[in-house]
């Protein structure tokens, strides 16, 4: 296999949007391609991640579409459609593509545009990617779900509201100093959960999930630059490595999966990531998690092998994964705060990624970050990717 | 219409494949039989969901997954209004869904 570098990285501010799918999926994409400074350098494939648009924007083939939005033609072209892990999943084939050696500079975006429809709509087009005639028909959704893990999880493993608010807090935080995020706004113990006014402003979802449990419904686009060892080599500058990708499956329906709280999707893609990224889950210096439910950021740190199982709601409680913490998680915001619009998010995690690795990530930088972890989580864990980054001095 | 929910019983591991499908989760088997799934059994966790999707006009549902003694785990709506986990629990049939106001029928779970 062919070492694979990213060398762009761009996105959209996540949040409710006016632009179309295709302006979404083009403003990030310029983006990224201006971050590579390509020159004449042409893009050989475009890959894009979105899960919804066929559903409710009517709109299909978009990565022709988005081909002849930038006039890169002749380039190959594809969308792919992985749920919620449609972002890193595109990242992968892109990946592939280039390790392969059949193209030398892949443009990979994701992108969602989920605000046009009332949320019933919005929850019921995610809520189709459960398993249709045992859970669906019950009126199964992402948030029930969650609400579900989340009250196994937290019985088995002393797991209180207080810690899932911890995450909130942490993530929110991290979000003001991301100019991309859907939300900026700080929240506080008091005003989620202690104080009386909380049952007000945090109201349930999914019990024992609340409001800020949950990840906002957002619009936005995210890209990227792959290219080649050779290509890498001309471009100079900061080189971020792909150093590992590992995705994994398992049952469709929850109720099948022998301990329903563990995460083993997340597990065995974690550990081929890290086991082709020649690292640890110790070695890793920054991480984005998919925290679509604060509930997830816990679970899925413990899959990854970043904590063990039933203590990583200790090692918030001791600021672990803060930003000034030993292992930052979420400094983007998460999905929590910096929005989750489903096909782009995979993408946007390596956005965040790959500019905290090259030092670029502003007020929410982890110092001296050289290696990055990234955990997308597809259907209610069913389908997960994950990937390792390396910063190469050059 | 349908008044029994149906699993597949492999004819070669007897494992309970629920959702049904065409080859056997344990032993990789292609042929099954019919068996009614339902029961008692225990509540091993539940959710009350205000987010909620199409074809409903409640303000909430209860949704659980349920442990019946069979050992079979099945999700299902839950129609008990002091949900505790570990409480005993017997499924019922029901209209749970009503897309296009067609009723879809399936299990329901209500104290034992």
């Amino acid at each position: 296999m062919n070492p694979v570098y990213i060398a762009g990285a761009g996105m959209t501010k996540f949040g409710r949007s006016e632009w179309s799918l295709m302006k979404l999926a083009s403003v990030a994409s310029l983006a990224a391609l201006r971050h590579a400074s390509l020159g004449e350098i042409p893009v050989d494939s475009v890959v894009v991640a979105n899960m919804g648009a066929a559903r409710i924007n009517h709109q299909t083939a978009l990565g022709s579409a988005l081909v002849d939005q930038l006039a890169l033609y002749p380039a190959m072209a594809e969308a792919v459609e992985n749920g919620p892990a449609s972002g890193a999943s595109a990242f992968k084939v892109g990946c592939q593509a280039v390790a392969s050696g059949m193209a030398d500079v892949v443009l990979v975006t994701g992108v969602e545009r989920m605000r046009v429809v009332n949320g019933l709509e919005g929850t019921d087009f995610v809520a189709s990617l459960s398993q249709p005639e045992v859970e669906y028909i019950y009126g199964v959704t992402l948030p029930s779900l969650a609400g579900m893990f989340a009250r196994l999880f937290m019985e088995r493993f002393g797991v209180e509201r207080k810690h899932l608010a911890m995450i909130a807090i942490k993530n929110h935080e991290n979000a003001m100093e991301n100019p991309y995020a859907h939300i900026q706004q700080t929240v506080t113990m008091e005003g989620i959960l202690t104080a009386p006014e909380a049952v007000v402003n945090n109201p349930p979802i999914a019990k024992p999930l609340h409001l800020f449990d949950c990840c906002p419904v957002s619009d936005g686009a995210a890209s990227l630059v792959l290219v080649s060892e050779g290509i890498a080599a001309k471009l100079g500058g900061a080189a971020v490595r792909v150093a590992g990708i590992g995705q994994a499956t398992d049952t469709h329906a929850v109720q099948e999966r022998e301990d329903p709280t563990d995460l083993k999707a997340v597990r065995i893609a974690s550990e081929r990531a890290f086991s082709m990224a020649g690292a640890t889950a110790g070695d890793v210096d920054v991480a984005e998690l998919h925290d679509a439910f604060t509930i997830l950021e816990i679970a899925e740190s413990e899959a990854a092998g970043f904590f063990d199982r039933g203590t990583a709601h200790e090692a918030i409680e001791r600021g672990e994964t803060r930003l000034d913490g030993s292992l930052p998680i979420n400094p983007s915001g998460g999905l929590k705060a910096k929005g989750h619009p489903v096909g782009a998010t995979g993408v946007a995690q390596l956005v965040e990624l790959v500019w905290q690795l090259r030092g670029e990530a502003g007020g929410r930088q982890v110092k001296g970050a050289k290696i990055a972890y990234a955990c997308n989580f597809g259907g209610f864990g069913n389908n997960v990717v994950a990937t390792v980054l390396r910063r190469e001095e050059t | 219409m349908s008044d029994k929910v149906y699993g597949a019983k492999c004819t070669s591991c007897g494992a309970v494949n629920y959702p049904t499908r065409p080859v056997c989760r344990v032993c990789r088997n292609e042929a099954f039989e019919p068996v009614e799934i339902g029961g008692e059994g225990t509540l091993l966790t539940y959710t009350e969901v205000y987010a909620l999707a199409i074809d409903y006009e409640t303000r909430y549902l209860r949704l659980a997954i349920v442990e019946l003694d069979d050992g079979l785990r099945v999700t299902g709506q839950l129609l008990d209004d002091d949900p505790e986990v570990g409480k005993r629990v017997k499924s019922t049939i029901g209209i749970v869904r009503k897309p296009a106001e067609v009723p879809i029928w399936g299990l329901q779970f209500v104290p034992a």
